[in-house]
């Protein structure tokens, strides 16, 4: 029997005026048609709007089909008598691992279910026990959830579903706000569960390299089904995917392409693993053979390196034109031996500055990377003056922005900070208005202000039709890039951003990118993207700062950094995969075209 | 900054006062506020003192911890207190300056206005720090229980207690960055007159509200969604059980109690015979 099915499922989202009439329906589900067998592992893709969280609140009967029907272990969802059995046995966990803690203590967290559910106290216990020890997380459960890391709260939260005992268990895109180690953690849980325990899993991400172990895929667009299969045949369609705004792994993407080259590696290649045993079947070559004379000597990897062993390793290379250019740009920003020291016994002990160094020049793009507590967005917060350094010094164009007469509003002006999530501090009635805050604070003229403001927006891709649009009725997306035009309206020299996609699907991470490329090389702004995305980092920035443990790990081009890949895993980051897939050719690659073109 | 507030925030630690059952804390809270304003006298207050800082060594919470939450409270106690010296009249005029009288009964007023509120701020702050808020939010729904009897969501209000606490140090952190991402846009939290300074906080409060809004939403689903039903039908993970530590606590307050009462009587008893 399937455990979920639904036919024809529609939901309809209607928009009415003040006196209740209907101006607007909007399907976001229309038509969907979904079979899920026991015990399966099930992806759903699609990027945002597409209908599939819509979906998953369907199966736990949190809403109700407007037409069709769907079937949760054999019961109608529009049957109430089976509501909290329903409920009891497609349990569900959320994206925002804060908003669906209900207990201050991980273990009443997690017996929260089953209380709900009516089981004697010395069952709840026992199964509490059991449902934190499934996930990893027993050691904890005495912990106050605010002390824990993304990841943690995220496998309480599914342990708070285990203990109900439920068949089938919903994520709605649980790793959305996680950095990659959470992401790690969070899917490992889930397949853990989906093998040992044989529980449903559905799974609705917009990360692809997160279904590739599906048993099967569904693609949402539009409120409907567009594609549906096991991972090889879903992701054979890689221009299909790209189409509806999502992406597909690297070295898929890599095999893809070549075969546009005429080197056919077949339908679709998954992993490093098969891209090179194909690869090798087809030309006849290893990718270790691959010969690689400009670089290969340089960036020796097998090489036993001293990295390790110092602290802070400069990596510039004096005989990299790159960097030649770069030393006769001006000098903005110069951060000199900071050391951040967080009060003894708050929550962000972690995080601190331990003798940290950083300059930015004008016009480049510096990406900073590092694990979350590493220091980064402590760094950052000094480079604008929101927090003042313990000791070191901070120089803005020269001027040291310690000293008493130095106005830190003026410097404000100059190093626009773009914090994580954005678009949760708009909060202004029109876009327009929003925007102008910034300006206004400066002082600017009425002209001034809106000039300003609306060339930011320009500049973010938002044209005048959103002036007078109210904030909060836009995209997720299109809210992130109101709030970076709130930034940029001040006409920073240097803009930095903590994290800009984070929790945006492909499309939206791809054209903010693209659009903080063009303020870099259009209107000569420094950027400086504090990510955790290493594909991202290694196809914008030019050059990167690796922050671990409150210090700085490495500072220098891209490629030299990523060349370093395996001290880079060390202290839990990664490189791109392609650098992975080519590591062996002794060339360090750092984007899809790149390898395509050493392949070919 | 904002981070200072440990008022409602729990202390992790084990101690008898942490094992005590809530409901025997929520009393002992009770008398001890009682007892802050029956009390009359010096030796009321320092037997209150001592009472309290009794239970802060049992509760082995660090005193610097406890006193911590009194700094963000500091205005409150100055505002009080200068207001009382201001406007208590009284025979024994100590400083006068144009229309500002300062009387003795006016310094003995704010003296003893500012023990009794840092007392009592004290001392439901050892409530909070020592326990948990779901034990708390326990101990009230027990404890009031018997009004559900004239339909008084009793469960409902307990559980809204408990998750307003979860979210306390949430919201803190969230304003904290909302304060920040603002001031990075320019905005001026610190200079100008009252009416500019109130207008300033438009750009933080307005989005506090909206993601409050939304986790609201976001937990209540979330609440459904693990079967959530009120009350009813519902089992406890902890039930609240009396153990003999609670009763030897009971004991100890009503003699806290007992001991003010008499203190006072004596007080008065000996004035009257010195006058």
């Amino acid at each position: 029997m399937s455990i979920i099915k639904s036919e024809n499922l529609v939901h309809k989202f209607s928009v009415t005026d003040e006196n209740d009439n209907i101006i607007e329906e909007n399907s976001a589900l229309d038509g969907v048609n979904i079979e899920v067998e026991e015990g399966q592992f099930i992806a759903i893709l699609g990027h945002n709007g597409s209908g599939k969280s819509t979906f998953a609140r369907h199966i736990n009967a949190l809403l109700t089909p407007d037409e069709g029907t769907l079937y949760v272990n054999g019961w109608d969802t529009k049957d109430e008598s089976k509501l909290w059995q329903i409920r009891q046995n497609a349990g569900m966990v959320f994206q925002n691992p804060d908003n669906q803690i209900i207990a201050t203590v991980v273990e009443e967290d997690v017996g929260f279910g089953p209380e709900n559910l009516g089981v004697p106290t010395e069952e709840i216990w026992d199964r509490v026990e059991k449902a934190l020890k499934s996930v990893g997380m027993l050691e904890y459960r005495h912990s106050s959830p605010n002390k824990l890391s993304g990841g943690q709260k995220q496998r309480v939260a599914i342990a708070g579903v285990v203990a109900m005992k439920p068949k089938c268990i919903v994520l709605d895109e649980p790793t959305a706000m996680l950095d990659p180690n959470g992401r790690k953690e969070v899917l490992k849980t889930v397949k853990e569960l989906n093998e040992k325990e044989n529980v449903t899993v559905i799974l609705i991400t917009h990360y692809m390299n997160e279904v590739i172990d599906a048993d099967k895929v569904f693609v949402m667009d539009k409120g409907k089904v567009v594609m549906e299969g096991t991972p090889r045949e879903i992701f054979t369609n890689v221009e299909e995917l790209k189409k509806l705004g999502l992406d597909v792994p690297q070295v898929t993407e890599v095999a893809h392409k070549l075969k546009g080259e005429g080197i056919n590696l077949g339908d679709c290649v998954l992993s490093i693993k098969e891209f090179k045993e194909k690869y090798k079947q087809v030309t006849g070559k290893d990718i270790a053979s691959l010969n690689i004379k400009e670089s290969a000597k340089k960036y020796d990897l097998e090489e036993p390196s001293e990295i390790r062993d110092n602290k802070i390793v400069s990596l510039t290379n004096s005989d990299l034109d790159d960097n030649s250019k770069e030393n006769h740009k001006k000098l903005i920003l110069d951060a000199k031996k900071l050391t951040y020291i967080y009060e003894e016994g708050t929550a962000n002990e972690k995080g601190a500055l331990n003798d940290v160094s950083i300059n930015i020049h004008e016009g480049e793009f510096l990406a900073i990377i590092g694990h979350t507590g590493s220091g980064k967005s402590t760094l950052i917060q000094h480079l604008n003056g929101l927090m003042r350094a313990d000791s070191g010094t901070i120089y803005f164009n020269g001027e040291d922005i310690y000293a008493k007469e130095f106005s830190m509003p003026f410097l404000r002006k100059h190093v626009g900070l773009v914090f994580q999530y954005p678009e949760h501090q708009l909060f202004e009635t029109t876009v327009l208005e929003d925007v102008c805050f910034g300006p206004k604070n400066l002082g600017l003229s009425k002209d001034e202000v809106l000039d300003a403001a609306k060339k930011a927006l320009k500049q973010v891709g938002l044209g005048e039709k959103y002036y007078e649009k109210s904030p909060f009725e836009l995209s997720g997306g299109e809210k992130r890039r109101v709030a970076i035009a709130g930034v940029l309206a001040m006409n920073p020299e240097v803009l930095i951003l903590d994290e800009p996609t984070a929790g945006l699907d492909p499309k939206g991470r791809d054209k903010i990118l693209n659009q903080l490329k063009k303020l870099q090389t259009e209107r000569n702004i420094a950027i400086v993207l504090v990510s955790h995305s290493m594909e991202d980092v290694a196809k914008y920035a030019e050059r990167l700062v690796v922050m671990s443990g409150g210090k700085k790990l490495y500072d220098g081009e891209c490629r030299e950094v990523f060349s370093h890949y395996k001290e880079l895993e060390e202290i839990g980051l990664a490189a791109p995969q392609v650098t992975y897939l080519m590591a062996e050719s002794g060339k360090t690659v750092m984007t899809v075209d790149e390898a395509v073109d050493i392949l070919r | 900054m904002i981070r200072d507030i440990t008022i409602g925030q729990y202390y992790q630690v084990d101690s008898i006062i942490h094992r005590l059952d809530p409901r025997v804390k929520l009393l002992a809270t009770l008398i001890y506020v009682v007892s802050l304003f029956v009390t009359n006298s010096p030796v009321g207050y320092a037997i209150a003192i001592l009472f309290l800082v009794g239970c802060i060594a049992l509760s082995k919470v660090p005193a610097k911890y406890v006193l911590k939450g009194l700094k963000s409270l500091v205005y409150i106690l100055i505002f009080s207190a200068t207001f009382i010296l201001l406007f208590t009249g009284g025979e024994h005029i100590v400083f006068k300056y144009g229309i500002i009288k300062i009387s003795r009964e006016g310094i003995y007023n704010a003296i003893e206005m500012v023990v009794r509120l840092t007392l009592l701020l004290i001392g439901s702050s050892v409530m909070t720090l020592t326990t948990k808020p779901t034990d708390m939010a326990d101990g009230l729904e027990k404890a009031f229980g018997f009004l559900k009897v004239i339909k008084v969501p009793v469960h409902e209000m307990a559980m809204m207690i408990s998750i307003a606490f979860r979210f306390i140090p949430i919201l803190v952190e969230e304003t904290d960055k909302i304060m920040k991402a603002q001031i990075a846009r320019g905005a001026d939290f610190e200079s100008g007159g009252l009416i500019k300074k109130a207008k300033g906080l438009i750009p933080l409060l307005v989005p506090l509200i909206i993601s409050s809004i939304k986790r609201a939403l976001d937990l209540a689903t979330a609440m459904e969604a693990r079967c959530y039903n009120g009350g009813e039908g519902r089992t406890k993970m902890k039930p609240l059980k009396y153990k003999k530590c609670d009763f030897v606590a009971y004991g100890v307050q009503v003699g806290y109690f007992v001991m003010i009462i008499v203190t006072n009587i004596v007080v008065k008893l000996v004035i009257k015979n010195v006058m």
